[in-house]
């Protein structure tokens, strides 16, 4: 199940983000080295974790297995304040299109072969469903450049926005994926689900 | 400079989605890469060790190697010794064949591969490693008797590999039949004018038949197209270059 958590249900789920600060710091600063991001307290916040924020939240059992966070571009954001040097052109900036970042899953959760783990797919799963219901047609991404065979294989129309950069020692690309319809029946198809992804409510309306 | 390169890689992403065939995908790509050097491209997922040299075709995506070459490497399993494609695994960037002469140099068959392949003239080559949704390493080569590529060149030619191996797939997909479906000359026509703006009445004076036999030739357009109302038609041509 995913749930989305915002400013306006936020008090609904303080044990639950205090698992995710810890989550991003364990994948984030201990597995990928990601040293900027290294706290005292072990709770990997940065300047973008504002009330803006929205947060997908994959939970099993009380437990937070995967963590995925949308950006509105229309504010500062890692593409424009971070890592402007990976678009080569005009920002890509509108209420219809959010930066996804922040991709995690818990170890436990990952699967040992290559493939691509469900935990992963119900977060996309339920950032489409909640982009289709939004008026949001659109991610701005930045990943791996291996990856991004994986966004065309999900049926989302992905232009890059520049050439394939290094980056911490890996080979980032910056790109939109557009997504409809077709992505979210593709999603579904792979995870064998009919329904939503999402919990029930949806508070971040009256946000 | 590299606002050219992504320039020329968006170029051929539009190129690529007219296309609708691997042979043409081929073809797009060698075109593309002419003034490089490059004369063949060769894309599939890595067999495992052990497969039947029929069931390796099933891993091809595309292949515009010499017939001769093509049948030679799949019948003496060449694929578990080619050090192009026994490096995939390690490598998540694009990596030139003359990078591996000191990895593999002290391997006999891989030496065999590559100096054989010299003799069709595939001397040179650049490999981009990729890895399918499901996990499967793959890999899509470009090659040819001397390539005049540049490290520099390579982030371009790892977008457009990515890009073009996502499009194989899709061709190879359920959607594929849809995808290459032909319109027929009225059906084109009754499109194109629609995507001019024109009426189901209008275009029936232009084309000199009822405004029923406009309905008509548009729905079986629909169909083929797989799309559900006129604008989704239009746009869906439009891409795949069936109008313009």
């Amino acid at each position: 199940m995913i749930q989305i958590v915002t400013p306006a249900n936020e008090y609904c789920f303080r044990e639950e983000m205090e698992q995710v600060w810890r989550l991003r710091h364990q994948i984030f600063v201990e597995e990928k080295r990601w040293l900027d991001l290294a706290r005292p307290d072990g709770r990997e916040i940065d300047q973008f974790d504002t009330a803006h924020a929205m947060h997908f939240l994959a939970i099993e059992a009380g437990r937070v297995i995967g963590y995925s966070r949308l950006l509105p571009t229309t504010r500062p954001h890692l593409l424009s304040d971070v890592l402007p040097q990976l678009c080569e052109g005009t920002l890509p900036r509108g209420p219809d299109t959010w930066e996804w970042t922040r991709q995690a899953v818990a170890r436990s959760h990952r699967g040992r072969g290559k493939a691509v783990n469900p935990v992963s797919l119900a977060l996309l799963s339920g950032i489409v469903e909640w982009g289709l219901a939004n008026g949001v047609r659109e991610l701005v991404l930045q990943m791996p450049t291996l990856y991004l065979l994986h966004v065309v294989q999900l049926h989302f129309r992905a232009r890059p926005l520049g050439l394939p950069q290094s980056i911490g020692g890996e080979d980032i690309i910056a790109a939109t994926a557009e997504f409809d319809e077709r992505t979210l029946a593709r999603l579904r198809s792979l995870t064998g689900r009919t329904g939503t992804v999402l919990a029930a409510t949806y508070p971040y309306l009256a946000a | 400079m590299t606002r050219r390169a992504l320039d020329q890689t968006l170029g051929f992403l539009r190129a690529l989605d007219r296309t609708a065939s691997a042979d043409d995908v081929g073809r797009l790509l060698v075109d593309e890469f002419a003034a490089f050097g490059v004369s063949n491209a060769m894309a599939g997922t890595v067999p495992r060790k052990g497969t039947p040299a029929r069931q390796q075709h099933g891993h091809v995506l595309v292949n515009t190697f010499p017939e001769a070459w093509s049948r030679r490497y799949l019948a003496r399993g060449y694929a578990f010794h080619d050090p192009t494609v026994r490096h995939l695994a390690d490598s998540t960037v694009p990596f030139a064949w003359s990078d591996l002469r000191e990895r593999f140099g002290d391997d006999a068959g891989a030496r065999r591969v590559m100096e054989e392949a010299g003799d069709f003239r595939l001397r040179d080559g650049v490999t981009v490693p990729l890895m399918t949704l499901d996990g499967e390493i793959a890999g899509f080569s470009l090659s040819g008797e001397r390539l005049a590529m540049n490290p520099g060149d390579r982030p371009m030619l790892h977008l457009i590999a990515t890009y073009a191996f996502g499009h194989l797939l899709r061709l190879r997909g359920p959607a594929a039949a849809a995808r290459a479906a032909k319109l027929a000359p009225r059906e084109r026509e009754a499109l194109q004018w629609a995507a001019e703006g024109k009426t189901d009445w209008e275009i029936g004076e232009v084309m000199g038949i009822s405004t029923h036999g406009v309905d008509f030739h548009l729905r079986s357009a629909r169909t083929k197209l797989g799309t559900t109302n006129r604008t989704q038609a239009v746009a869906v041509a439009l891409r795949r270059g069936l109008i313009t």
